[in-house]
């Protein structure tokens, strides 16, 4: 027996989800398990189980951390759009009438 | 014209209503909890069917699906035996899983061709949810017929146990010629039967499991040619007839003891409290 | 760093409402303790499923038929989800099998009682299932995140339950007077273990789980709300509710119990283990585990095929 983590995917806008794990002798096994302990209400039209053993992580998870200063990386760093936008039209009129 | 339909189709009823009702007794007892889940879904499947079927009759005879599941005298049920047998150990239940939903495969295919719409109509809808019932099936049998010796013993013992009695499953139904003339029964239940006997021998012989199926093949001769698929109004000398394990006789309304409990628990509150909605 | 000062970064982190995950460092007595408070939790499900399972055959219509294996099959489910978390904090299934039938480790009490006819149903799935809902939710705020994970879903199947077990009560309580007899009966029976299920008043300076935050509120607090809830309810559709029997306190608008008014003796005996089902329903667990061994055998060899 192993254990096995459990994947559904619903519809198409999102990819699959982690949604729990069953313990299981065989791929076999954990699909017809899986399938009614996630899937009997409707809650995806695929499924995926992997054995655990097959998971990968760091062993230091800190290692995912994204420091403070990439906020190129986010719409945070683009609130300032609204005041370039003014400036790039004001400077647009000011060549214009020369 | 009608009849025969009810008949037919009562029946099949029954066969779902009687297995659903075993297999939602191993809710909570199941040998592995993720298993426990998985079965109890098939039990609820086979209590679906039995709904729609039953619907099915209710509006030909301006009945309800409840009163003909659970109204009706013991005496009234038309499923096979199998379907009644206690569960037995996870073995047997196994055994009898295979064998019932193969032969189940076999009359849906058939009757996907029925003359009556809507029964064709619902046969392929039922289809669809066997096709999990099958791969689980098909998947335990393999598995336990596959493994250590203890559990192939007792998985042989549960085959000898459940596969006679399964060839009943296609002992003709009341009212069967006309049923068969009419087209509601694209195939007699005989030529099901033999269907079956060459399917089922074939994947269990594969497995190492026996039927003692030549001794099978033998009675199942006897009776196809003795039956007149009309009912003989059954007395109990006449019901005791074909023995206790071989577990003929479901067709014409032979019920056994496992029956008697099984009929007291299902319908006693629907019987007792007449006209009351639940 | 040493033990005291890892201990001391935990509780810190706890205080400031800081979540747990399995592979995490934990002191023994947070491990310990999340872990039997989840193998009971665990243990309860399977063991409900039990009293449960024994009107299944009995149900009074198809539909009913179907909805109460399906939700027996939830129980059972949810059972599935605890003992997975529960293993996964290090203890095996058999080990935790094990010491349920031998009577070492607990289920709730509510547990330990017989079913008698349909009006359990109703009152199971209404104000059995409605008492859980309210300690569950208590507990999705719960430091140890993989439990809080599951409960999620426990919950949302658990308010379907109660719907369930509304629906039923509503037909029996709209039906012919022998089905409102049938509730009444099973009301009669049920309240005090009722009121039992939410265990004696927390003592707060001893709570270990409510210290480390895997419990989050008391247990008078938790009884309070289902009081207040399901009181009302029970009046409106006209059954009387006996000892302990709630009154309406005007000043504070809450369904109040008198502490004095608790026979707490039946639930002593139930944490001996001498409740009225308390034997034949772990015998009953221990047979059954017993008697698929070979099942267990026969799964643990590889398959030999793939799917």
């Amino acid at each position: 027996m192993e254990t096995w983590e459990v994947f559904r995917r619903h519809g198409h806008r999102e990819p699959f989800e982690h949604c729990g794990t069953v313990t299981a002798s065989g791929p076999d096994m954990a699909l017809l398990t899986a399938k009614e302990c996630f899937l009997r209400r409707r809650e995806g039209e695929h499924l995926w189980v992997v054995r655990r053993s097959d998971i990968h992580s760091f062993q230091d998870e800190s290692m995912l951390e994204v420091g403070n200063d990439k906020d190129y990386r986010f719409n945070s760093g683009y609130r300032d759009v609204v005041q370039k936008r003014e400036r790039a039209k004001e400077r647009a009129k000011e060549l214009a009438s020369k | 014209m009608s009849d025969s339909l009810v008949s037919l189709v009562t029946a099949l009823g029954d066969d779902e209503l009687v297995l659903g009702h075993r297999h939602s007794e191993w809710t909570g007892f199941a040998p592995h909890i993720e298993e426990d889940v998985a079965f109890s879904s098939i039990a609820q499947d086979e209590i679906g069917h039995a709904a729609a079927l039953y619907s099915l009759v209710a509006k030909v005879t301006g009945d309800s699906a409840d009163r003909i599941a659970l109204g009706r005298d013991k005496s009234d049920y038309r499923n096979a035996i199998l379907c009644e047998r206690d569960n037995g150990d996870w073995a047997f239940t196994l055994a009898r899983h295979w064998l019932y939903d193969h032969a189940d495969e076999l009359r849906l295919e058939a009757l996907e061709g029925s003359a009556h719409e809507e029964l064709a109509a619902l046969a392929t809808k039922i289809r669809r949810e066997e096709r999990y019932h099958l791969l689980h099936a098909d998947t335990w049998l393999k598995r336990i017929a596959q493994g250590p010796v203890e559990g192939r013993k007792r998985l042989a013992d549960g085959v000898m146990k459940a596969f006679g009695p399964s060839l009943a499953l296609f002992e003709p139904f009341e009212l069967e010629d006309e049923a068969v003339k009419e087209g509601w029964l694209p195939l007699p239940s005989g030529e099901l039967r033999d269907r079956f006997v060459r399917f089922a021998s074939e994947q269990l012989d594969a497995l190492g499991l026996p039927t003692d199926i030549a001794r099978h093949a033998e009675e199942g001769a006897e009776f196809v040619a003795s039956s007149s698929g009309d009912l003989i109004a059954g007395d109990g000398a006449e019901m005791a007839q074909g023995g206790d394990e071989d577990g003929t006789g479901g067709r014409r309304g032979r019920r056994t003891a496992d029956f008697d409990a099984l009929w007291e628990d299902m319908t006693a509150m629907y019987r007792t409290n007449p006209g009351a909605t639940w | 760093m040493t033990y005291e000062e890892k201990l001391a970064r935990f509780n810190a982190h706890i205080e400031a409402g800081g979540k747990v995950e399995a592979e995490d460092w934990m002191p023994d007595d947070y491990r310990n303790g999340v872990l039997k408070f989840i193998e009971m939790h665990a243990n309860s499900e399977i063991m409900g499923a039990i009293p449960e399972r024994e009107q299944v055959p009995r149900a009074p219509s198809l539909k009913r038929k179907m909805s109460l294996t399906a939700k027996v099959q939830d129980e059972v489910g949810h059972a599935q989800l605890l003992y997975r978390v529960a293993e996964d904090l290090g203890k095996s299934r058999d080990a935790m099998f094990s010491d349920l039938v031998n009577g070492k480790s607990k289920f709730h009490n509510v547990f330990h009682y017989p079913t008698k006819h349909w009006g359990d149903v109703a009152i199971i799935g209404w104000l059995i299932d409605g008492a859980a809902l309210v300690t569950q939710a208590a507990l999705l705020d719960s430091s140890y995140a993989p439990y809080t994970r599951v409960l999620k879903r426990i919950c949302s199947e658990e308010q379907l339950h109660l719907r369930h077990g509304e629906d039923i009560t509503l037909e029996l309580s709209s039906g012919t007077e022998s089905q409102r007899a049938m509730f009444q009966d099973a009301l009669t029976r049920w309240w005090l273990p009722i009121i039992h299920f939410f265990g004696p008043r927390t003592n707060v300076e001893k709570d270990l789980l409510l210290r480390w935050k895997v419990k989050t509120r008391t247990n008078e607090d938790l009884r309070q709300e289902f009081l207040d809830r399901y009181v009302p309810k029970v009046l409106e559709l006209g059954y009387r509710i006996p000892a302990p029997v709630p009154f309406h306190d005007e000043a504070s608008g809450h369904w109040l119990i008198r502490d004095e008014d608790i026979d707490w003796a039946p639930l002593e005996a139930i944490k001996r283990n001498e409740g009225p089902e308390t034997a034949r329903r772990l015998g009953l667990r221990k047979t059954i585990y017993d008697t698929h061994r070979w099942v267990r055998e026969a799964l643990a060899e590889p398959a030999i095929h793939a799917a």
